[in-house]
């Protein structure tokens, strides 16, 4: 039996295998990645941008004279409560990621105290009100003591975009101020510049 | 084995001719469920087309249309988001497609949405999230609009739709909800000049709410030169001062009627000295059947109960689909006439190769000549969920709740629908937007064209 004929006597599982192989090559494949790890996709923002800003802020916040200024006059430390960051991008920017890790270094430092946001705010005395009712005497929080914060996080995202055929030319701009609550001022603010060249391309298969 | 060959080729014939019913025609039942206003058996049948590679475009858009017809607001931004993604991935030309568009039809290649289709995305994910209480998030939109809208300027510089009238529009209402009144400015001008050009090849005027704005805002920012400019131009009284903050707005959006269709005709030629026949099949539209002209609204509750306006008609998205298609005829036309020489070639040669058996080269001259006639037909594909047209109003209200009364009338002036939005809340120097979808039951077996 030559090898042609025993291959056509075999075209059904030959043609079996190919197919599993097809199939084999349609599975979902995930490769875990370190989170520090660039992996540019799209252009759009994504993770490694959320991280750069929230580095640059970091440094930046705590090592301004407006922390030890005011832990020296006032005593104590500083109470900052985050507000809004607004997204006023040309892209749907999920900005939770940045604020929280500009809030969890912040609060790690022990140089500054946080106080809940307002969403959160709401649980917390919805808790409050529920212990009023049902925890024993001893272990009831009163309500009225809660700490008012001194400073307040707020921020905005701003893109421009300059395009031209198939290249793109994005750039943000992540702006973050601490604004004092008694008088208005603005003891720091955080500016965070990327800028990306981002070239579509022509031809897919 | 010329036998099994044969064989082969009639097979793929018969393959080949089961996939072309046309895009189009598969859209009668979705179209009678959603005149029904039964969305989840629409989106049932719409779900049935999300397995078709080339048309998920088509698929998403859909989709998210009869999502948002359902009031999911955040499911129909979810969905068409996808959409946008998949539109922003065809953006490269796939090379396969293309080839074998060339051999077998059009309608082979992925449909990344028609100019104003891809403009439109923008608009109605703005709307979602204006109705969702997320200015924020309808800015982002808008901002895409202005891209997307530079982007085919830039392509296209001598096209009709370089600019899209509605969405410029809406913009300005989102920049002016933001209190950001040079960029509302800009919108507005923009959105004047492009509803020039729509008056100049759509026969639309010019809004009245637009002259308003425009003069409002001129004022607002003291341009009192060109203030006096559109006063003089639109014959408008100036606004006096106490339209102030102390109001809210209730914008209405009507979506009326249904895009038109894309339908095909073909002309088959027959040359009788080699036997070969040609087919060349082309897309036209066709409109839909409408019986609503305009809507009032009327509100009822609180202080300014009584109060009423009518919509006016904003964005013709039946002539714009119409001159579209007409820009795009001749190289439509060009490539349905490149095929068909390519398929008379490939069935000249069947006939003339010098096999031994006459009958099956005969034979398989005539499959092939089948396949050729079969598989030439025209891209019927078009984002068929549209209106024909958005009509808008708005009422400036005195904050509170309200019960909308919404009546859709004919070009007489008669009442063919009334609906009530009990509860609609009016917050002090913000807009409430409120959007309805009017699909009408099409006549069967009589087709209306313009």
């Amino acid at each position: 039996m030559s090898l042609f004929t025993a291959l056509q006597k075999n075209a059904a599982l030959l043609g079996m295998i190919v197919l599993l192989g097809a199939l084999g090559a349609c599975a979902t494949k995930v490769t875990r990645m370190d989170a520090a790890e660039v992996q540019d996709l799209s252009g759009a923002w994504n993770d490694t941008d959320s991280q750069q800003v929230s580095a640059e802020m970091i440094q930046d916040v705590l090592n301004r004279p407006w922390l030890t200024e005011y832990t020296v006059l006032q005593k104590r430390q500083p109470a900052v409560i985050v507000g809004e960051v607004r997204n006023l991008s040309h892209e749907h920017i999920n900005v939770n990621t940045f604020v929280a890790d500009t809030e969890r270094a912040l609060i790690n430092s022990g140089k500054v105290q946080f106080v809940a946001s307002s969403t959160e705010r709401q649980e917390i005395r919805g808790e409050r009100k529920d212990q009023d009712l049902n925890a024993s005497e001893a272990t009831r929080k009163a309500m009225g003591q809660e700490k008012g914060a001194d400073f307040m996080l707020q921020g905005t995202i701003n893109t421009i975009i300059d395009a031209s055929g198939r290249t793109q030319l994005r750039y943000y701009q992540v702006d973050l101020t601490l604004i004092s609550l008694v008088d208005n001022s603005k003891v720091w603010v955080g500016q965070k510049k990327i800028k990306k060249l981002v070239e579509r391309s022509n031809l897919r298969f | 084995m010329a036998v099994w060959s044969e064989r082969c080729r009639v097979l793929l014939c018969v393959a080949a001719l089961s996939g072309c019913a046309s895009y189009s025609t598969s859209f009668g039942v979705i179209e009678r469920n959603l005149a029904l206003q039964q969305y989840d058996v629409a989106l049932q049948n719409i779900e049935q087309q999300s397995t078709v590679k080339h048309d998920r475009v088509l698929y998403l858009l859909n989709k998210g249309m009869v999502q948002r017809m359902q009031h999911d607001f955040a499911g129909s931004n979810q969905t068409l988001e996808a959409a946008k993604a998949e539109m922003e991935r065809l953006y490269a030309a796939s090379v396969s497609e293309n080839t074998l568009s060339f051999l077998v039809n059009d309608a082979t290649v992925s449909y990344a949405g028609d100019d104003y289709e891809q403009v439109l995305v923008h608009l109605y994910m703005a709307l979602n999230y204006l109705e969702l209480a997320q200015p924020d998030a309808a800015r982002v939109e808008a901002l895409q609009v202005d891209i997307k809208l530079r982007e085919i300027g830039e392509k296209i510089p001598d096209s009709k739709f370089t600019e899209d009238a509605f969405s410029r529009y809406l913009t300005g209402l989102i920049y002016e909800e933001h209190g950001e009144w040079s960029d509302a400015l800009i919108a507005y001008r923009k959105a004047y000049e492009a509803y020039q050009k729509y008056q100049k090849h759509y026969g639309l005027a010019l809004p009245d709410m637009l002259k308003h704005d425009l003069l409002r805002l001129t004022q607002r920012q003291g341009l009192s030169d060109e203030a006096a400019q559109y006063q003089k131009k639109f014959d408008l009284t100036p606004p006096g001062k106490e339209i102030a903050s102390q109001q809210g707005e209730l914008v209405f959006i009507l979506n009326n009627g249904l895009a038109p269709i894309k339908r095909e005709k073909a002309i088959s030629l027959f040359d009788p000295v080699s036997g070969i026949m040609a087919r060349i099949a082309l897309p036209y539209y066709e409109s839909r059947f409408n019986n609503v002209a305009s809507a009032r609204i009327r509100v009822s509750g609180g202080q300014a109960s009584g109060k009423q306006a009518t919509s006016e008609l904003m964005e013709d998205i039946d002539a714009i689909a119409r001159q579209s298609l007409d820009a795009r005829l001749p190289a439509i036309t060009a490539r349905s006439l490149a095929r068909a020489v390519a398929k008379t070639t490939a069935t000249r040669n069947m006939q003339r190769r010098n096999d031994n058996d006459a009958a099956l080269d005969l034979l398989g001259a005539f499959a092939v000549q089948v396949a050729a006639i079969a598989t030439e037909r025209a891209d019927t594909r078009s984002w068929l969920t549209l209106p024909a047209n958005i009509q808008l109003a708005r009422l400036s209200l005195p904050p509170g709740s309200y019960t909308v009364t919404v009546e859709l009338r004919d070009k007489d002036g008669q009442v063919v629908s009334s609906k009530e939005y009990p509860g609609v809340t009016i917050t002090q120097a913000h807009k409430t937007y409120l959007t309805q979808h009017w699909i009408p039951a099409q006549p069967a077996g009589r087709r209306r064209a313009k």
